[in-house]
């Protein structure tokens, strides 16, 4: 058998997932009024950023909203150097860019971002980043650019 | 528990993706998309358990477990045993023709040939709507750039009129 | 030598049930690319090497288990188009798809199937064929509020836990870098691996591509095309079947929270693959895993995350995972050899990886694998991880 044949199929898909009034309100504060909001969960006091309904840890329900600064502190960094398929485009992201895990200020869990720097020997573990944000606010998490050091 | 405080819109998120697939036909598929793209010829396997005749051909028998080795030729013609009108089908047939055109309708049909025990399902294509059914013998339209598809085949047309045979 | 646990016919935490054992293995060369067969033909492949090394034709097989993330293929209802590759006609076929746990809970559900005495006979079978698909857009189909905002990849995800995990334990990117040399030089002694490199070094991982700091190309899995599938029976019938079955003494599934941001220095504590540990090893009377347990096939995506399961799984301290690897203690000739397959850092078709752990720990117990067998295998330990810290333990042993 000498010819091995490959069948290509190209598929075009859209989605249009049901949000729900925790993500509505959030968006509506980071579009509206560059305002980071979490959810705090009744028994382990744990703020959520980004909010979700229920505390996984305690699988209680959540309903106390609590503002949260933009500014926090990197606990996890890296630079990602392959170009992965932006989410957001379906293209390939220029790489090198940093990412990291972002305590805000406020906030018990970290934020999976980008940051504005993206030479692994100018990132460290404890550094303090604030958001950058866009001029033009369209209601997404991306309403943030990303995450930029600044001296504390 | 979920309850849209806000009561705007600004409730969905939407998302695209393309996604390309390419999948491996394995030695029997390719065996088989090779004869209709070179010879317009269509395969199947015996298996030698059952002594089905399986269309397409495959590399093995899902019922009794064992390879099959025997490719036999089938049709060009077959039976329609079956078919649908879909108005969602993309098909060759239907292709830039208008709706009153008689046998633009986009249908699907399954397709016995002599000696098989299992259908072959295809488009069904040239066909007055008000005299088509099952029983009819049909046979494959092929289209000139073949590559190895089983659009190799446009779709399958009735032969004559009122040739249908009992099955 | 495993205690007694707790006593009943079948202990597994008290309760009790019919004991089963593996009785066969089998698995398809894992490769970049399988060309030659489609998605059926490649299951087919694994089960049937799995039946014939059980001694059993398809006819005895009462229910199958399938193993697939069906996203990466873009192949809606494996268990209905290909389960006929696993002789599914006419039998009761069920698929599960959890990340790269999918091969450990098909080997869970398979083995729940036939110790809760409905099914006497199992098949399971996992596989994937990356080269089909696109992985990496599947990897994107992630939580659309949050995480898709963020094209991190597995490899950017598992970097940012990293760089935790070397800030707070010390362990370095030389340590790292010995789990993938120690991997790559095992599989060179198994014929089915997709990554053989009996001559690989330190060095080459290290001047390898950066993939995501500090994570090299050599540092990481690959995406393999591939299946492997194991035969599950009871009690007498095991015995009459298999000389030296692999008994499933006990399986443990943890999950955790979903979003990374909430996962609270994944590796560092890993607290699915503690939890499930601690749990597997009272229920077997386990308490000093690094000597009582023979060998280990560990599911470690990148290096550095063999590392950390080290400490997860009680095999050294915290802390002291870089000196484990660095003395040898989990090399063939150490004394608890780590993946003598080669691991999922030789070979990785996703929905078959949970299932080769589980199959290469079965084989150790039957003294069925060959150029990587370890001597004197009592007692085998098989780990599942998925998404961001799902976990499965599963240890099996010679004794019921």
């Amino acid at each position: 058998m000498t010819e091995l044949l490959r069948i290509s199929h190209t598929m075009n898909m859209d989605w249009r997932y049901g949000t729900s009034w925790y993500f509505a309100k959030f968006i509506r504060a980071l579009q509206d009024k560059r305002l980071i909001l979490g959810l705090r969960c009744p028994i382990c006091r744990r703020v959520y950023i980004p909010p979700r309904p229920v505390c996984g840890n305690c699988y209680a329900e959540m309903r106390e909203w609590v503002e949260v600064k933009d500014i926090g502190t990197v606990l996890a960094a890296t630079v990602v150097h392959v170009p992965i398929i932006d989410p957001l485009t379906g293209q390939p992201r220029p790489a090198p860019y940093g990412m990291a895990l972002i305590q805000l200020d406020g906030a018990d869990t970290t934020l999976n971002f980008y940051l504005a720097e993206n030479d692994p020997t100018k990132l460290r573990i404890g550094m303090r980043v604030r958001a950058v944000w866009r001029e033009q606010r369209t209601g997404t998490l991306s309403d943030i650019v990303y995450f930029k050091e600044v001296s504390s | 528990m979920i309850n849209d405080e806000t009561n705007n819109g600004d409730s969905f998120v939407s998302a695209r993706m393309n996604l390309t697939f390419n999948y491996a036909a394995g030695e029997a598929g390719s065996r088989f998309l090779i004869a209709l793209r070179d010879e317009k010829k269509i395969y199947g396997t015996r298996c030698p358990s059952c002594l089905r005749l399986l269309v397409p051909a495959r590399s093995f028998c899902p019922r009794c477990f064992i390879d099959t080795t025997e490719w036999i030729e089938v049709g060009p013609a077959g039976t329609l045993v079956a078919f649908a009108f879909d108005q969602s089908l993309q098909c060759h047939a239907c292709s830039g023709k208008g709706e009153s055109d008689p046998g633009v309708r986009p249908c699907l049909g399954l397709i016995r040939f002599d000696g098989a025990d299992t259908s072959l399902v295809h488009h069904i294509g040239e066909f007055d709507p008000d005299t088509l059914r099952v029983g009819m013998l049909v046979a494959p339209v092929f289209i000139e750039a073949r590559s190895g598809s089983i659009l190799d085949i446009a779709y399958f047309k009735p032969l004559e009129a009122d040739n249908a045979r009992s099955i | 030598m495993l205690g007694a646990g707790r006593a009943g016919s079948g202990s597994h935490g008290g309760k009790t049930m019919r004991r089963v054992a593996i009785i066969g293995t089998g698995q398809t060369k894992h490769t970049k690319s399988h060309d030659d067969v489609n998605q059926a033909e490649l299951v087919r492949q694994a089960a049937t090497r799995a039946l014939a090394d059980a001694g059993i034709t398809y006819r005895e097989v009462d229910a199958i288990v399938l193993s697939n993330m069906e996203l990466f293929e873009g192949r809606a209802l494996p268990e209905m188009w290909v389960g006929e590759g696993a002789s599914g006609y006419l039998k009761p076929v069920m698929k599960i798809a959890t990340g790269g746990t999918s091969g450990t809970s098909a080997c869970i559900a398979g083995f729940h199937q036939c110790a809760s005495g409905l099914f006497d006979t199992v098949l399971v079978v996992g596989w994937e064929k990356h080269s089909e698909g696109a992985t990496q857009t599947g990897m994107m189909l992630t939580d659309p509020l949050w995480d898709r905002n963020i094209a991190s990849g597995a490899v950017g995800n598992f970097a940012l836990s990293i760089s935790q995990y070397m800030a707070e334990r010390g362990v370095t990117p030389e340590q790292a870098a010995k789990v993938a040399v120690k991997a790559r030089r095992n599989a060179a002694k198994n014929p089915y691996a997709h990554l053989q490199m009996p001559d690989i070094t330190i060095d080459r991982v290290l001047s390898s591509r950066m993939l995501a700091d500090p994570v090299h190309l050599l540092d990481m899995c690959p995406q393999s095309d591939g299946a492997c599938a194991l035969v599950y029976a009871a009690e007498d019938r095991a015995e009459s079947l298999c000389a030296r079955p692999a008994w499933v003494r006990t399986t443990v599934t943890r999950h955790d929270q979903p979003y990374i941001g909430d996962l609270d220095r994944r590796l560092l504590t890993m607290r699915t693959l503690r939890d499930a540990a601690r749990k597997a090893y009272h229920q077997v009377g386990i308490t000093d895993p690094l000597n009582q347990i023979d060998v280990a096939e560990i599911y470690e995506p990148v290096s550095y995350a063999e590392l950390a399961w080290y400490e997860a799984l009680g095999l050294c301290a915290e802390g002291e995972a870089g000196r484990l690897i660095d003395n040898g203690s989990t090399e063939m000739d150490g004394v608890l050899p780590v993946n003598p397959s080669g691991g999922v850092l030789s070979a990785n078709p996703v929905g078959a990886s949970g299932v080769i752990r589980v199959a290469e720990a079965a084989m150790q117990i039957m003294v069925r694998a060959g150029a990587h067998q370890v001597a004197n295998v009592r007692t085998a330990l098989a780990t599942g991880y998925g998404v961001y810290a799902w976990s499965d333990v599963i240890i099996l042993s010679v004794d019921k």
